[in-house]
């Protein structure tokens, strides 16, 4: 992970007016109004899932990215965060889909009539 | 001490036990966490002398069933994390600075508060017994045996609170270790020059730092529906116990690599040292460890076979811990091409990795062998494991920190233990460890059980399980060796010198003990093996300068308050809400002071 | 947590200050933590065999609005970083103040919304959704508690006389760190228990 030593970061810089910050705010605010419009759409069910996880993780880059300035950073933080972010979702998926396409569950499930509107596929 | 002019705060005379106990000198801690280790070694070692007794005769009347389940539920939650852990810990702090040629660790305080925390866990797991409840449901604590109806008593309360408190410590102690390593090495001193021990110390501590929250959060569920009425592992609203032993395998398989890697990375050191040539491979066993420490996180379920996983999880997981083993062979193989053709020292520390080479492949051959779905449905929840595990953890773990005692006492304390008791001791402990061990494989493969406290005559167990007691004995006598050696070798005067085996890493280069800012002028790498590139170009030690100017931190209190602070949050946590208040109020104050104290 | 020595306060072998890099593995050692309380409560979704199910207890326009003032919180912590990196002193500590205020809000909310639920009979050993859903929320909001106690902290210290010390944008900005970590957190939360149906 950390095979060569780097003395300095990338060329670019974090913002350097308070504006460009409020900017940013701006933008994730809009994206999170947006966000709350698609929860309400009727899209599909699919269609609305993946839009909606997209949208999160452009807010989450962003964050990271300028308001954590991870950006602006040696890369050898990036790669550091980056591998347990990724573990964790490797992790968070495989177990997900262990339980969730285990057939010999006895206990799971809502009696009929009860369903939530987004049972497990 | 008295040669690092300009140490701040030693100008009156201090008691021996008050600088112990504020000293945040990686080399004081290391000791701590050394002797700690080791108390507790011997402690789960009486465990594990009890359990052997009670099972050396068909119905045997040692113990109850109750004693003896709390008895092997401890023995093994003390050998794990209370003796291994910190026997890896205390030399990965006794020798990252000196290995990457650093002053210290890069936040010495918080490496007091780690063992500090560390001990309030091993005190808070091992008081159990004092109130007659140990936990007693298995290191793993499979639900629902740890539920309310089947524990009623404090017993899994312990474990979870002692658990995640002991996990702080190892938590903060690898956050630790991985800045130091990668942002305190000496000029030259490449992460591809690093001694293979600091990359073992490396993954580990990456290891950790990742695994570690996982079973934070499955003990803190744990304690939730033993305390708060929660149901994540037990059926009642829908809870699921097979959540509990995937959690507990996604952190507790990385373990075991935790437990065995910094073993690995001593005999890495030993052998080319007792070899007298380079190690051989040197990349293939870094990236054997690097890929052992990712493929680490991708093997759980192996350990959950016969909770009926499904056919498609049950061949990628039979595939991917298959695939652990290639890397895992790759450096039985570098070890003994290192010994091929060298020029061996037959000292104990050599004894012992050979040793570890040895039983540790024998180990890996088992595991190997239950990876396959079909024969774990035969070894699971019998005797197999049992030697399985120990074959790794005895043959592998403890006989690489043998090893590295023996190497590294001289370091230490300026003194080298008697070779010819070191000798005898380790045919004590290699017989004793194969006789107790070996026969356990016949054990498991006739049918007998894990974790049964007693059994009858006819099964056709007797003689195995006779044969495993005498075992227990035999090392019994070989630990009360070293024990002796210890202490007879403490007595005589320190003549070992700076460098008795022709070391090549920067810890030989240095007095010994090393003086408390280890290096008088920071040394300079300039290959893999630093002292022996300096040796075969005529490059001299640096001078030393008349003037010592080196300002190490001072010590201080604060952690310890901080780890007391912790401790009370911890009994907080088992008796009443006040005492966690005041543990509470006691950490912000440490913090607070700890935050102002000047360092410089 | 000063570093070992004044030599290697500034020298470190990759440039990158000690506690700096302490913080980024720290968080990556999170992301396992909240990773593995996320999997539960996804794990356990649709396993209630009793109600109140999510649908029928969350509100959603309510915890938009605390997201977003966790959000701007995340604003107002970048400019106290920002105050601090250019000494603009006032600017700092106004906007920690405002960040702690936020973050009390966000707090605020929470309590309210556990009380609300608690009212409506979703008690922790309700149902799988009551205990992963407070297990998860609960400890993400101690998490903020603790945020909210790091930067009063620090903007106490700063009242003392030679403020939070030469380093003090280095101080800031490590908080801002564990700030922003512990937002974009709820990010994911908001997401995946609120928003997705
Ligand atoms: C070649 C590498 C290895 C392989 C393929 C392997 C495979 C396995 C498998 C499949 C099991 C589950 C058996 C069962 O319960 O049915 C197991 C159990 C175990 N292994 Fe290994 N193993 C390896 C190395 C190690 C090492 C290096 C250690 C520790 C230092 C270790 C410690 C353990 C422990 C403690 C258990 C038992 C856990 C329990 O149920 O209490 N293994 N191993
Ligand atoms: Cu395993």
């Amino acid at each position: 992970m950390v095979g060569h030593e780097m003395q300095h970061g990338g060329e670019e810089h974090p913002p350097s007016t308070i504006r460009q910050y409020v900017m940013t705010g701006v933008i994730l605010t809009v994206i999170t109004v947006v966000e709350l419009f698609l929860s309400y759409s009727s899209l599909p069910h699919g269609l609305m899932v993946s839009l909606l996880i997209g949208l999160s993780a452009v807010k989450f880059v962003i964050v990271v990215a300028i308001f954590m300035h991870l950006r602006f950073e040696n890369g050898l933080l990036t790669r550091l965060f980056m591998f347990g972010l990724v573990l964790a979702a490797c992790i968070l998926l495989a177990l997900v889909s262990l339980f969730w396409n285990d057939g010999t569950d006895a206990v799971g499930g809502i009696p009929a009539g009860q369903e939530q509107s987004a049972p497990k596929h | 001490m008295a040669t690092a002019v300009g140490t701040v705060g030693h100008t009156h005379e201090e008691s021996t036990v008050w600088k112990w106990l504020t000293t945040v000198d990686h080399k004081k801690i290391g000791v701590l966490y050394l002797v700690t280790g080791f108390a507790f070694f011997l402690i789960g070692g009486i465990e594990a002398v009890l359990i052997r007794t009670q099972l050396a005769v068909p119905n045997g009347t040692v113990l109850d069933a109750g004693l003896y389940n709390q008895l092997f539920t401890m023995h093994a939650l003390t050998m794990i994390f209370l003796a291994i852990m910190p026997m890896g810990a205390a030399f990965f702090n006794y020798f990252i600075p000196l290995h990457i040629g650093a002053r210290d660790v890069a936040f010495p305080r918080l490496n007091a508060l780690s063992y500090w925390v560390l001990l309030s866990g091993g005190l808070i797991l091992t008081s159990s017994f004092l109130f007659g409840e140990a936990p007693d449901g298995g290191w793993f604590a499979y639900a629902p045996l740890t539920d309310e109806t089947f524990s009623p008593n404090k017993g899994l309360d312990f474990y979870t609170v002692g658990l995640v408190v002991a996990g702080l410590a190892s938590l903060m102690s690898s956050l630790n270790f991985a800045v130091t390593i990668i942002n305190m090495r000496a000029p030259g001193m490449t992460m591809m020059r690093l001694p293979v021990y600091m990359w073992m110390t490396f993954v580990v501590a990456f290891l950790l730092i990742l695994s570690l929250p996982v079973i934070t959060v499955a003990l803190l569920q744990l304690y939730f529906d033993r305390n708060f009425g929660t149901h994540f592992f037990t059926p009642g609203t829908g809870g699921d116990p097979i959540l509990w032993q995937h959690l507990f395998w996604v952190f507790g398989h990385p373990e075991v690599y935790v437990l065995i890697l910094p073993s690995m990375g001593i005999v890495s050191e030993v052998l080319p040292v007792m070899s007298r040539k380079p190690l051989f491979g040197y990349t293939a066993i870094v990236m054997a460890g690097a890929a052992i420490g990712v493929l680490g996180f991708g093997v759980w379920s192996h350990h959950m076979y016969t909770t009926g996983l499904g056919t498609v999880p049950q061949y990628v997981f039979s595939a991917s811990t298959m695939a652990i083993g290639v890397p895992t062979g790759v450096k039985v193989f570098n070890w003994l091409g290192t010994m091929y053709g060298g020029n061996i020292r037959m000292t104990t520390a050599t004894y012992y990795s050979i040793g570890f080479i040895a039983l540790f492949t024998i180990g890996g051959i088992s595991g190997v062998m239950h990876a396959s779905p079909p024969v774990d449905g035969q070894h699971q929840d019998s005797y197999f494991i049992v030697a399985h595990i120990h074959y790794v953890l005895f043959g592998g773990a403890i006989m690489g920190i043998f090893s590295g005692l023996f190497y590294w006492f001289p370091k230490m304390t300026g003194r080298l233990l008697d070779e010819t008791w070191g000798k005898i001791g380790f045919w004590f402990l290699f017989v004793g460890m194969n006789l107790t061990f070996f026969p356990m494989h016949f054990l498991g493969l006739a049918g007998m059980p894990r974790r049964i406290y007693t059994y009858d005559a006819d099964l056709g167990w007797d003689t195995w399980n006779f044969v495993a007691t005498i075992g227990v004995y035999i090392l019994v006598v070989g630990i009360l060796l070293f024990m002796l050696n210890v202490f007879m070798t403490l007595r005589k005067p320190a003549t070992a010198g700076d460098d008795p085996w022709g070391g090549a890493t920067l810890e030989w280069a240095t007095s010994s003990p090393p003086p408390e800012h280890n290096f008088d002028v920071v040394p300079v790498v300039r290959d893999r093996d630093p002292l022996w590139y300096n040796r075969d170009h005529n490059i001299p030690m640096p001078e030393r300068p008349a003037h010592l100017h080196i300002h190490m931190p001072p010590p201080s209190y604060f952690p310890l308050v901080l780890g007391i602070g912790i401790l009370l949050i911890g009994v907080g946590a088992l008796s009443s809400l006040a005492i966690t208040a005041l543990g509470v109020v006691v950490a912000y104050y440490a913090v607070w002071g700890w935050a102002l104290e000047p360092t410089e | 947590m000063a570093a070992a020595h004044a030599e290697t306060q500034h020298h470190t072998t990759t440039g990158i200050d000690n506690r700096k890099l302490l913080m980024w593995i720290f968080l990556a050692s999170e992301c396992l933590f909240f990773g593995s309380l996320i999997s539960t409560y996804l794990i356990f979704r649709g396993d209630s065999i009793v109600g109140p199910l999510p649908a029928d207890l969350l509100d959603i326009p309510l915890t938009s609005t605390s997201t977003f003032v966790l959000l701007m919180s995340s604003l107002t912590m970048v400019l106290a970083v920002f105050g601090a990196q250019h000494n603009r002193l006032g600017l700092m500590k106004g906007m920690l103040l405002a960040t702690i205020v936020l973050g009390l809000v966000f707090l605020g909310f929470q309590v309210y919304e556990f009380r609300h639920f608690a009212h409506l009979g979703l008690n922790l050993g309700t149902n799988q959704f009551g205990a992963s859903f407070y297990l998860l929320t609960g400890i993400h909001g101690t998490h903020v508690g603790v945020g909210v106690l790091y930067l009063a902290s620090l903007l106490v210290a700063s009242a003392r006389r030679n403020g939070l010390g030469k380093e003090a944008a280095l101080h800031v900005d490590i908080a801002g760190l564990y700030w922003h970590f512990v937002d974009i957190v709820w990010i994911v939360i908001f997401t995946l228990i609120y928003l997705i149906p």
